[in-house]
């Protein structure tokens, strides 16, 4: 009797060492079609990296070069030669536009919210439904009269018409209104009995909750903006205003042989990005998949 | 206190409530009137006049706009572009984007890290994608030096219609597969396992179980990243502009690089609100359309 029952015992252990074997057997498969896929993703960014340091002679003519200089970023740090362009000030530009705007986007993303879903008042709900058209309504088609308002309200050329137009995201208000619709109402009761004012419900209390939310919205606002193209190069003609990204579009022809520094700018472009987003990427996962259901 | 007292505090305090609420309210107010509204009824002035931003008085043509822009060949590539985009991309980056989605859930480990991983293309400036795309492709760099030295071929990869569209094609793909990927992720993960083992049982094997099964449960994953992967083929700019400027022969020229080039190169506010507008007119009908097969498909499967 034990021993049948022992026997069964190690036919099942068996069975549940098979079951494992079995079980990395397909996983190592599905890593040696992970990997290399990985590889695949990575590979223009692997380019960009070994060609802003490639030798001058060798950019754009290997896969791999062989000798390695660091006058690219010295072009770009030092403003380089004859062809001197603000790199290092459209980088700054670059990093005034999207912090302004990035900040703007999420707290004013998160007091609209806040009103349309907490608070009570008249005409709530006609401006909830008002914001869902705006965010179907195609944006293509106000464009050129945005750009109009831009250029005579004597906004043109400067930061502000960078800012000002960007200074609000719908879909930040329409995330933080879904969100904060979830917060349990009493919350918000205790903390008016404490004497909070509504906004500092929003920033002390909300907000808080909201943070895995709000690392979402901020990376997603803040990567747009670093990376828009159109808009900034329309109403910024001044090349010491216009931000990195602009500046990088427009040396695209006239560099020539100067191929290296554009690969150099082209990582200081991408590394704040890649590097904000590999400090949150614990908790991106599950964050995006809550903001993209 | 009397009643009447406390009425009036009562009506005070929902006052109160209603000027706080517009209060929190008025920057949202604020920007849609200067940035929604006033452009959108000043758009529906602008289509009817003619206005180079030179002079001074835009004068009212009535439909020219629309006549001349309905009989642009410009506009016209425009349309056909946009379509040849969409037929090509669609399918590729479905593939892709299920492809990764499905190594990511079943992966055993490193999960988020291979999830990140293929998200990480989306993050790209499409500056600087293109610039890499141009530094491989362009004659005589990296990947014409390779073709040359294996096979002794050469291909000006951007300067045919077909290679450039697909260049173009290819990086779009590229880029968003990974973040079409983590739609399918959510979807594939709220499918219960119960349904697999079922089918397993009656001897489904995975290739079944993926056509019958995963697919048709992952229907308003596909839903969502069709409706996002249409809008985007209507609104390429970045990549044509820099990468191949519209051509060769207008073979990639899209809807926003002819809007750009009306209103911003050529300052026609006017005949460019108008490109712009019967762009969002095609954009919202095709969508239309294909939501309409879509869900026509996705009843079929009960959804």
């Amino acid at each position: 009797m034990a021993q049948t029952q022992s026997q069964q015992a190690a036919v099942l252990q068996g069975q549940k060492t098979r079951q494992r074997s079995g079980r990395r057997v397909k996983g190592l498969w599905l890593y040696v079609l992970a990997v290399p896929l990985l590889v695949v993703m990575a590979f223009p960014y692997l380019f960009l990296i070994l060609q802003s340091f490639a030798s001058w002679d060798q950019v754009n003519r290997t896969f791999l070069p062989t000798s390695f200089t660091l006058r690219s970023y010295q072009w770009i740090f030092n403003g380089g030669g004859y062809l001197a362009q603000p790199w290092l000030q459209a980088l700054l530009n670059s990093i005034l536009v999207t912090a302004v705007d990035s900040i703007c986007m999420v707290a004013l993303g998160a007091i609209v919210g806040y009103a349309l879903s907490v608070m009570e008042f008249r005409g709530k709900k006609l401006i909830n439904n008002f914001i869902l058209f705006q965010m179907f309504y195609p944006g293509i088609i106000l464009l050129v009269p945005t750009f109009l308002i831009i250029r005579y309200s004597g906004f043109y050329n400067t930061y502000w018409a960078m800012i000002i137009p960007k200074m609000m995201s719908l879909w930040a208000v329409f995330m933080y209104t879904g969100f904060f619709r979830s917060v349990s109402p009493e919350v918000i009761e205790a903390a008016r009995l404490d004497g909070a004012s509504e906004l500092q419900i929003v920033f002390r209390i909300m907000m808080p909750m909201a943070r895995s939310i709000t690392t979402i919205i901020f990376l997603f606002v803040s990567m747009e903006r670093w990376t828009d193209l159109m808009w900034d190069l329309i109403v910024v003609k001044d090349a010491s205003r216009q931000t990195l990204n602009v500046l990088l579009s427009t040396m695209f022809g006239p560099y020539g042989t100067y191929q290296g520094p554009l690969y150099a700018a082209g990582v200081i472009l991408t590394l704040p990005v890649l590097l904000l987003f590999i400090a949150f990427s614990r908790n991106f996962v599950k964050g995006v998949q809550l903001v993209l259901r | 206190m009397s009643v009447q007292a406390a009425e009036q505090w009562k009506k005070r305090r929902s006052w109160a409530k209603e000027i706080q609420g517009w209060l929190f309210t008025s920057p949202y107010l604020i920007f849609t009137i200067i940035f929604f509204l006033i452009p959108l009824v000043w758009s529906i002035f602008l289509v009817f006049q003619n206005w180079n931003l030179i002079s001074p008085h835009p004068t009212f043509i009535g439909l020219k706009n629309f006549q001349e822009a309905l009989a642009s060949p410009r506009v016209w590539q425009a349309f056909f572009v946009s379509y040849k985009f969409l037929i090509l991309f669609i399918p590729l980056v479905m593939a892709a984007s299920i492809g990764l989605a499905l190594i990511v859930h079943s992966i055993p480990r490193f999960k988020s890290l291979f999830a990140v991983g293929f998200f990480l293309p989306y993050l790209a400036s499409g500056v600087v994608s293109t610039l890499v795309v141009q530094g491989i492709l362009s004659y005589d760099g990296p990947f014409n030096a390779t073709l040359r030295s294996l096979f002794g071929v050469s291909i000006d990869w951007l300067n045919n219609g077909w290679t450039a569209t697909l260049v173009i094609v290819l990086l779009m793909v590229w880029k968003f597969s990974g973040y079409y990927a983590l739609i399918f992720l959510s979807g594939l993960q709220g499918i219960p396992d119960e349904i697999y083992e079922a089918a397993s049982i009656d001897g489904a094997n995975a290739w079944v179980r993926f056509w019958r099964i995963t697919l048709p449960m992952l229907y308003p994953a596909f839903y969502t990243v069709l409706i996002l992967a249409v809008g985007l083929m209507f609104s390429i700019f970045t990549e044509p502009f820099l990468l191949t400027k519209g051509g060769p022969n207008m073979a990639t020229q899209t809807w926003q690089l002819e809007i750009y080039y009306q209103a911003f190169n050529q300052f026609r506010s006017g005949y460019g609100a108008t490109v712009a507008l019967i762009n969002a007119v095609v954009t919202l009908v095709s969508i239309v359309i294909i939501r309409r097969i879509v869900e026509a498909w996705g009843r079929r499967y009960g959804w």
